[in-house]
């Protein structure tokens, strides 16, 4: 569904080309599967999402998407940013029905379907607050509604629950397995945790900075539902550490200001 | 009990902070209005003195032969006209540079020497474009006001949070939704501030104007005309007048408003 062919990504700043991010990478994802992305900080995973959400092109290489070369970001690859980027000036029923608005939902029918979707994420009731009067939690629950909304092939995830505390993490965690079992969309999802990895998905990739590239492709075939304290899972977790303490830590970031706007 | 009483000493504390700068100022001019008096001998209007014939000039005593209600009027009219036009100019202006990159990059650094010339300098300009008269008043408001709120809606464009405009091209928004439904949302609490900066620079020029390009009314044209009539305590009530019409536009009308959308767009404050 989403092949990246040999790409490469350097960023130009002040005129001149840093050092590339990723080198000469190659990455297929399948229909319907739960991808996580785990690497260190610093090592291009943002990159590798932003990629195929079109928010930058490829310096050298192609990424595919259903067979097509991206051009820009679209309605079809849904992203869910680390914060929620909720847009203040709209309420959450708004916030929600942004994408059904563009494509001309008005009246009843917007505010069923909006409804719908809040719904699924247990926010019906807040529906006229505005982003402020919100939690962490609540904000990326509306992202995710946000994303639904849009009826995606794809959800691209960047560390969404990373800024949450613990409790609301897994909680978020278990809501968006729930999500994904019901549709079964394709579902990339970046991460620096094992423990998420472990629980979320199907298949990882272990991305360990720009010379390493995928150091690691392997399935995670635990039955569903997991649990946390099953045998299984822990080694799982452990195998999956180890993989990540190969690789170096806290790699320096290629840019200073990150991406360009597109 | 004793969290009823501290918020009541809050309040109090609160009322006397904010009551502090008049007394202040009124003691000091009370002091000076002595002083001068004492050393020499020139009656400097007292704020009593000022007070009084604020109250007559009110109650329908003439100034230059004109109620002070229709020099109060011409001078919100042309503060308002003047800036309208600048209103409405630099927010285009903000918007289009902020939007196109060529025009930013050829005109961006116009607003900002614009901003370094001061309002009353325009004078020779104004008189040469418009002779003396209402244009020439306009024209300097207008011109005056101009810079800041083109610098400061063109700042809040650039500023946004590369991340909105993302998510909003994520959900699929062409140029016109991005602009009207999230750059100009986005950028609105700079755009208040600029129209805020915008209104008060408006009125300073104005009044500047007035002394100098004035036609037979406005509050800075009274100023200079109470002088040759020596009635200087008209002169300080129109300085009073002043004071409070910009203060009261500036500080509770706009700032009220700012400080509303502000605290709605910033979400840093977590509701827990």
């Amino acid at each position: 569904m989403i092949q990246l062919e040999n790409v490469s990504k350097s960023y130009l700043q002040n005129g001149i080309w840093f050092p590339p991010v990723l080198a000469k990478l190659n990455l297929t994802v399948t229909e319907g599967e739960f991808l996580c992305v785990l690497g260190p900080s610093g090592c291009g995973k943002t990159t590798l999402l932003n990629l195929i959400a079109g928010f930058v092109s490829p310096s050298e290489g192609r990424v595919l998407f259903q067979g097509k070369e991206i051009r820009g970001p679209g309605p079809d690859r849904g992203v869910v940013f680390q914060d929620a980027t909720l847009f203040p000036w709209l309420t959450v029923m708004q916030n929600v029905g942004f994408g059904l608005r563009i494509r001309g939902m008005k009246g009843r029918l917007f505010k069923e379907t909006t409804i719908g979707f809040l719904e699924t994420m247990g926010l019906a009731e807040h529906a006229e607050k505005f982003p402020y009067a919100l939690s962490g939690g609540m904000r990326q629950r509306v992202a995710i509604a946000r994303v639904l909304a849009l009826e995606p092939k794809v959800l691209l995830m960047d560390e969404p629950f990373s800024a949450l505390d613990a409790n609301t993490r897994e909680r978020l965690q278990d809501e968006l397995l729930k999500v994904w079992m019901l549709h079964r969309r394709t579902i990339v999802y970046i991460t620096h945790s094992v423990e998420e990895t472990a629980y979320l998905a199907d298949r990882v990739v272990v991305f360990g900075g720009t010379d390493a590239g995928l150091v690691a492709d392997l399935p995670v075939s635990l039955k569903r539902p997991r649990q946390r304290n099953d045998n299984e899972f822990i080694a799982m977790k452990d195998h999956l550490r180890k993989c990540l303490a190969e690789q170096p830590c806290c790699i320096q970031p290629q840019t200073l200001t990150g991406e360009r706007n597109q | 009990m004793s969290s009823y009483r501290s918020a009541i000493d809050k309040c109090m504390k609160k009322g006397l902070q904010s009551i502090f700068p008049f007394v202040i100022i009124l003691v000091v001019w009370a002091a000076s209005a002595q002083i001068v008096f004492l050393l020499r001998g020139v009656a400097f209007p007292t704020p009593w003195q000022t007070f009084a014939r604020l109250l007559e000039l009110l109650g329908g005593d003439k100034l230059s032969n004109i109620s002070i209600y229709v020099h109060i009027g011409s001078s919100l009219k042309r503060w308002l006209v003047g800036f309208g036009i600048a209103a409405f100019l630099g927010v285009a202006y903000g918007l289009l540079a902020g939007r196109i990159q060529w025009v930013e990059k050829a005109t961006a650094r116009i607003p900002q020497m614009l901003l370094g010339i001061p309002g009353l300098a325009w004078i020779p300009v104004a008189i040469l474009l418009f002779g003396i008269g209402e244009p020439a008043t306009i024209f300097m408001i207008a011109v005056s006001a101009f810079s800041p709120i083109a610098i400061n809606v063109l700042a809040g464009i650039k500023n946004i949070d590369v991340h909105f405009i993302r998510a909003a091209r994520m959900m699929g928004a062409g140029n016109n939704t991005l602009f009207l439904r999230v750059l100009i949302p986005a950028a609105l609490p700079s755009i208040l501030n600029g129209l805020r900066i915008g209104l008060g620079t408006g009125w300073r020029v104005l009044v500047a104007a007035e002394m100098i390009v004035g036609t037979g009314t406005g509050l800075g044209y009274s100023i200079i005309q109470a002088r040759w009539t020596l009635d200087y305590t008209a002169s300080f009530v129109c300085i009073l007048v002043i004071c409070m019409i910009g203060l009261l536009f500036e500080q509770v009308f706009l700032k009220q408003l700012e400080k509303r959308t502000i605290e709605r767009w910033t979400l840093t404050a977590e509701a827990e």
